[in-house]
């Protein structure tokens, strides 16, 4: 058995021999990188982070993470949850630090905003990150990464409301599907844009999957990224696959303010390396 | 040795002997099948981790959700004293990072931006050239984290290791609950036959179970499962249809059970 077959998990789905190429309806065959992102630079554009929190001074953002909170479980409020401002923002482990920089890298001009949901307990861990995109979604940002999941099957009809809640409320979720092979939330759901990583190291290459669970591939294998104090490092995950595509998404929604949400994912899937015009 | 062998071979010998054999069967028997502890099991664990990955150090960390804290259980290869036994709050780092989501992270080359010029990042002490970093999760819940440092062969660990890691973490976070769940039977067996090898006399049965019921309340867990297993015993022993009928009336009950609790928000 080749190390190529051994490897399990979703990432097979952007193997170089297991991508498929696909053809464009002739409908949607205007629809072209350049069209969808050509000139734009994200600004505009707000791009909530909902991760570990973001090391707002780190000279590689210059400048543009303008704000942050730590969102906090209270059920002595009506919503059940908090958000304590953090300003500046600060990251307590380097990973939403990593995120930020690589949607930076390719929306130089959007509004990176810090949503830290790493609460102090294992209890409410899952919750606390619900409760981070119930916020995101409430503060209107037009890109939501989400580089963290839960496989909690308890809490798949909370996330589920929260995805449809997105959706309807103009806001592109873009969510990392877990590097284990389990059910991971809220990636699985249709209205999500869901990423997995593949081998290429070009940020700008990335692969439409028609075939759950996994919609999107792009770069997440030894990524340079910013880290924690004042750091680089290189990472390799399905998380750092996920923020080149809301860098995309950012890029597409500054130049169309007018798409929904399943447009952008359209123009996304038109646009993807292996699918071509006929 | 089995209860029924210590019958057939010594049925004049009293029964309080008869026990304390029994148990000493119980803890020779243990050691022969089973690592002699947890931190045994965890440290084999480890010690594979480093083969397998071709990691110069491992470590696992377990969570102590009475302080929000990871523990270092065990460890192997690393140059820091006194690693085993420290404490990483939950909220920070890799490791925290990984338990609180339970996501797998590799990080490489940890290196300080030119135009910031810090010594904090010299006073942090050892820090490995790569890093892979798993949950070890039972269901939904993370247990604690494995972690392989310094990949021997390469600059950082893979994809491919990453992957791995996932299912190797699996595997030994099975592992150490299984270990933990024998501890506890083992202990409770063995704290129930001293009560009965200490008693006076030849206990009927009706004190043979008051007994055991009085050991279960030493051992860890709701007191109502025990009559929740001896259901499940006899439920067991029916036939094929009574079973699925139990099955279907228990998850029933199970959904009820979810869809009642209502929280007031969606997060209380």
């Amino acid at each position: 058995m080749s190390e190529e077959q051994e490897r399990p998990a979703w990432s097979e789905q952007f193997l170089p021999e297991a991508i498929r190429r696909l053809n464009l309806s002739d409908a949607l065959s205007a629809l072209t990188p350049e069209v969808a992102w050509g000139g734009s630079t994200g600004r505009g554009v707000r791009v909530a982070v909902v991760d570990t929190g973001v090391e707002a001074d780190h000279p590689v953002f210059e400048g543009r993470v303008s704000g942050g909170v730590v969102i906090e479980l209270n059920d002595q409020v009506e919503d059940g949850f908090v958000a304590i401002p953090d300003n500046p923002p600060r990251d307590v482990a380097g990973h939403g630090t990593a995120c930020a920089g690589i949607i930076h890298r390719l929306a130089p001009e959007a509004d990176l905003f810090s949503v830290r949901v790493l609460g102090d307990n294992m209890r409410g861990r899952a919750l606390t990150f619900a409760a981070g995109i119930e916020w995101a979604i409430g503060q209107g940002f037009q890109v939501v990464n989400m580089s963290l999941s839960t496989s909690s099957a308890d809490l798949q009809k909370l996330f589920y409301e929260l995805a449809d809640e997105a959706y309807f409320k103009n806001v592109c979720l873009v969510c990392a599907v877990n590097n284990i092979p389990a059910p991971s939330y809220p990636s699985t759901f249709a209205s999500v844009i869901s990423v997995a990583a593949h081998h290429s190291r070009d940020p700008w290459t990335y692969y439409y999957n028609p075939s759950p669970p996994v919609e999107f591939g792009a770069a997440g294998i030894d990524i340079e990224v910013a880290w924690i104090n004042k750091q680089y490092a290189t990472n390799t995950g399905n998380s750092f696959a996920a923020p080149h595509i809301a860098g995309i998404v950012a890029l597409i929604r500054a130049k169309h303010p007018q798409l929904t949400p399943f447009q952008v994912k359209t123009m996304l899937m038109a646009c993807a390396k292996n699918v071509q015009a006929l | 040795m089995t209860p029924a062998a210590a019958d057939a071979n010594a049925p004049e010998e009293p029964l309080a002997q008869q026990l304390q054999a029994l148990i000493r069967a119980i803890e020779l028997g243990g050691k022969a099948i089973l690592p002699t502890s947890n931190d045994e099991l965890l440290q084999s664990i480890v010690n594979a981790a480093a083969r397998i990955f071709g990691a110069g150090a491992a470590g696992i960390l377990l969570v102590d959700e009475s302080d929000g804290t990871l523990v270092f259980r065990v460890e192997f290869g690393n140059k820091q004293p006194d690693l085993v036994g420290r404490r990483v709050p939950l909220n920070k780092g890799i490791a925290g990072y990984v338990a609180m989501t339970g996501q797998a992270i590799a990080v490489s080359n940890v290196q300080q931006d030119a135009r910031f010029n810090a010594d904090f990042a010299k006073s942090t002490g050892y820090v490995p050239n790569s890093i892979l970093a798993a949950p070890l999760l039972l269901g939904e819940r993370v247990i604690g984290v494995l972690e392989v440092l310094d990949k021997i062969a390469a600059n950082s660990f893979g994809m491919h290791d990453m992957e791995l890691m996932g299912l190797f973490a699996h595997q030994a976070a099975l592992a150490i609950r299984e270990s933990q769940q024998l501890e506890q039977i083992d202990s409770a067996i063995r704290q129930g036959l001293r009560r009965i090898a200490a008693a006076e006399g030849l206990p009927d049965s009706s004190a043979l179970v008051a007994m055991l019921a009085d050991t279960h309340d030493e051992a860890t867990g709701p007191d109502d499962l025990l009559p929740l297993a001896a259901a499940f015993n006899d439920i067991s022993r029916l036939g094929p249809a009574e079973r699925r009928a139990a099955v279907k009336i228990l998850a029933a009950l199970a959904e009820v059970g979810r869809s009642r609790a209502r929280p007031r928000s969606r997060y209380a």
